[in-house]
Parts: structure tokens; sequence; C-alpha cells
């Protein structure tokens, strides 16, 4: 692999990476604008020291930047997440109470998703949205894979218990 | 059942006893339905092609920085070579000769550091060393200057044919080709010609003619008569008297069957070009013809 700073090199992680340094900040803070300017900021640190990251290096580079970024700045908003309309192809088998009942669900696991403590929520959005390899997510938040099992099984089962009513 | 068992089974590493296990659980139909309904979920819409578009303008549209490593190094090397450069020509230009010199038809009056006065005739150089000048008062002469000399340690004037030497007087120095000549208005001067030393009292005047040495007495003048506008000479070849009025008018002398070994004795005006050539004619019996800036002289016979 090249330099970092050779331009193709450079267009080439920033096309693969900044989608997810965006999501990554956004499950965070829940606010989109910070997350747009967390990609830029991150990927003009990257820019301005590329001489000094290798390439494999990149990516954690990315998320450390972005993450120290608003470190302690900015107080976490509810983060909201659409539904892809999984029922489109089916509408018809689906009853009016069923797709009510999904509603409210889908609603629960919101709320309890805004509930939980933030790392947890991030390791879980990246693995159910991104589909992030636990040992990726531990890369990205610079802790064990040992950690991030630990914040995807609190994750889960605060969220049971939330929804459940425990 | 395993440590964070929820973490596995989502990774589908949970053993098929413990899959078993966990799937009769009262929880399990929830975890299910936590998994499957956060499948359809999205983050917010981010254009990637946008973010890169922005990135690049706003960051990459020039050419790529190209940073100096070490930019103060550089800067520092340019001011030492600086600095170098004006100690060096400071010293450099102290160490070097005061130097006057005089066009034709010019005099120049000099203050010597010590307060000492030079009045530098035409066509004359003078130079010394400003250093040290309390303790060495050297100059070089070329040429004619009447010195008044301050009180002091020893005072040398250096000339191609001699040296005079004083410790503080008024005397006058010539030095021109094939002539010398000093003459001592006040005090003591001494004289270093080929090898011997003459002492000069007032009034006296010590020539050299083309190696010849001829001692004049009874100057009653107070001053040189060239520092008064005129140019006095006393039994002088002819040539020399010339060469003095090509040097006080800037004219070139032409001459055509004149002997000008023949004395000269008398006084000419440095200022008024007439009655300087006047002067000049009337005594040596010859005749001449004023140009733009030339002079001929030619012999009285000649028509």
């Amino acid at each position: 692999m090249g330099n970092v700073c050779e331009e193709h090199i450079f267009s080439s992680i920033f096309k693969d990476n900044s989608k997810t340094v965006f999501n990554y900040i956004y499950y965070k803070f829940g606010n989109e604008e910070k997350a747009n300017d967390a990609v830029q900021e991150a990927f003009v640190k990257l820019w301005e020291n590329c001489a000094k990251v290798a390439p494999e290096k990149a990516r954690s580079y990315l998320y450390t930047v972005a993450n120290n970024l608003y470190l302690n700045v900015i107080k976490a908003e509810k983060v909201r997440l659409k539904y892809a309309d999984q029922h489109s192809n089916s509408i018809n088998q689906e009853s009016p109470e069923y797709v009510l009942e999904e509603k409210q669900f889908q609603k629960k696991l919101d709320d309890a998703l805004d509930a939980l403590p933030e790392n947890q929520r991030t390791t879980f959005l990246l693995n159910r949205i991104d589909g992030k390899k636990y040992s990726e997510i531990a890369e990205m938040e610079g802790v064990s894979v040992k950690a991030i099992e630990k914040r995807m099984h609190l994750a889960l089962k605060t969220l049971r218990e939330q929804i459940d009513g425990i | 059942m395993q440590e964070n068992y929820l973490a596995k089974w989502l990774n589908n590493e949970l053993s098929e006893e413990e899959l078993a296990e966990f799937k009769k659980s009262a929880e399990y139909a929830s975890y299910q339905r936590i998994v499957d309904t956060s499948k359809g979920m999205k983050a917010p819409e981010f254009d990637v092609d946008q973010a890169w578009t922005s990135f690049r303008n706003a960051n990459m549209e020039k050419e790529p920085k190209v940073l100096p490593l070490h930019p103060f190094k550089s800067f520092l090397r340019i001011a030492a070579v600086i600095a170098v450069l004006l100690a060096g020509s400071y010293f450099y230009l102290n160490s070097l000769d005061e130097r006057y010199s005089t066009e034709f038809a010019q005099q120049t009056e000099i203050i010597l550091p010590d307060a000492s006065e030079v009045l530098l005739n035409a066509g004359s150089e003078l130079s010394f060393n400003e250093t040290n000048w309390e303790d060495n008062r050297n100059l070089v002469l070329d040429g004619e200057a009447y010195f008044k000399v301050a009180k002091g340690k020893r005072f040398t004037v250096s000339t191609a044919a001699g040296k005079v030497t004083v410790l503080g007087t008024q005397f006058n120095v010539e030095s021109r080709k094939g002539f010398f000549e000093v003459t001592c208005y006040e005090g003591l001067v001494s004289v270093m010609y080929n090898g011997t030393t003459k002492k000069l009292p007032a009034g006296n005047s010590f020539i050299v003619i083309n190696g010849e040495i001829t001692q004049t007495k009874g100057i009653v003048a107070p001053v040189p008569s060239w520092t008064q506008n005129e140019s006095s000479f006393k039994s002088i070849p002819l040539k020399y008297v010339l060469a003095e009025f090509e040097r006080q008018f800037n004219m070139e002398v032409n001459i055509q069957n004149i002997d000008t070994e023949q004395l000269f004795t008398g006084t000419f005006n440095n200022t008024d070009i007439n009655l300087a050539l006047e002067s000049i004619s009337t005594p040596s019996q010859i005749r001449y013809k004023l140009g733009t800036d030339n002079v001929l002289f030619y012999a009285g016979n000649t028509p």
C-alpha cells in the first residue's frame, strides 16, 4: 500500500470510511450536524498528518480524532433512527393490527436505545446497522474485543428489560 | 451459560446445547424480536460523494503543501551569514585607509582626527588610517599639501620621494614626478630623503629636482602661496611651472620649440587664466595661444 498523502489512496480511505465515521458520531451524540463536521474535521487531520499515518492505521486514527473532537463537549441528544419499510412486498398479508403493533414495538426500541449508555448504544448500532464485527468495533473504540462483547451483551439485556417493562 | 452469551448468540458462537437452552428461556422471544426489528433500522442519510467534494474543495484544491522540515533552522542559517557579513564588512571598512583626492583645478581641506589641518592642492591624493591615529600619525601623500599639525606625537608624511617628520608645525610638501619640495613655515621639520635626514627650520625649503638637492632660505610668506590662490616659483625649471599651470586650470599644455629646463622665478594667479598666462610668458619670453581646453606655448621668435 502506498502513502496516505497520495490523492487516490486518500480518496479511497475517505469513500470507505466517511459514512461509518458519520454514523459512529451520530450514534454517540444523536446530532447530524456534529456528525457531518466530525467527518470533515477527522479527514482534515488525517490529510495534514498524512505523512505520519500509515495507511493501515488510518482507520483507527480517524475514529480516535472524531471521538476526541466532541469528548465532553456536547451533550448527547436523542438518537433518531428510521426503519426501512421491510414489509412493502407483503403489505397485503399484514393486518392493520400487526402494523400498529409493529410500530409500537419500534417506538419502544427507540426509547430503550436512547436510554442506553452511549458506548453500549454505539456498539449495538454499529453491529446491527453497519454490520461491523466485534473486532472492528473494538479497533474503532480502542478497546478489547471482549469489552465490546460485554457492551453488546449488556445492551441487549438492558433493551429487553426496558421493552418488557421489567 | 458462558459470559456475554447474548453477544455470542448474535455472532453465532453459542454451542448447540447453549443455543437450545437459550431458546427455551422466557426472554428468548423478546431478544429475537429486538434483533429482528433492529435489522430494519437506518442511520440518517449521509452523502459520501458530496462530503468528498466539499472536503476536496476546502482542503485539496491547492497544490500539496510542501512544508520545510526546519523553517527556523534555515532562518538561523541566513541570519548567521548576514551577521558574519556585517561584522566582517564593519572590521574591513574600519581597517581601510581614509582616502582623499583632488581633481585638477580643485582644492580641498581635510581635518584630521587630532584636529590637524591639511589643505590638499589640485591633482593630489592623501590617505591615512583613522584607527590608532593618536599613536600613529602617518599619512601618505602623492601631490601637494600644506599641513598645520596639532601638537602631539610624531607626525609623518610619506611620499614616493621621501619622508617628512614633525612634532607640531606648519609645512608644505609637494611630491610630483621628478620633483620633491618641502617648505617649513613654523617650527622644525625633518626631511628624510635618500637615507639622509635634513633638519628644516622655519622659512626654509628643501627641493629635489631630478635627484638634485637645493635648499633655499628666506621664505617670508606665512603660508604657501597656493593656499592664497597663487603659485610661486623660485628658480624652478619651466616644465614644473607649466605642469602646475595644467593642474590649477585643468588645461592641456602643449609646447613648441621651448626649452622647458630654463629656470623660472615668479608667481601666477590660480583663478585668472589670462593673468596667469601673462605672468608665465612675459618673464620667460615665450608666446601662447589659448584654446577652449588647451594652451599652446611657443617660442617668442616663431611667427
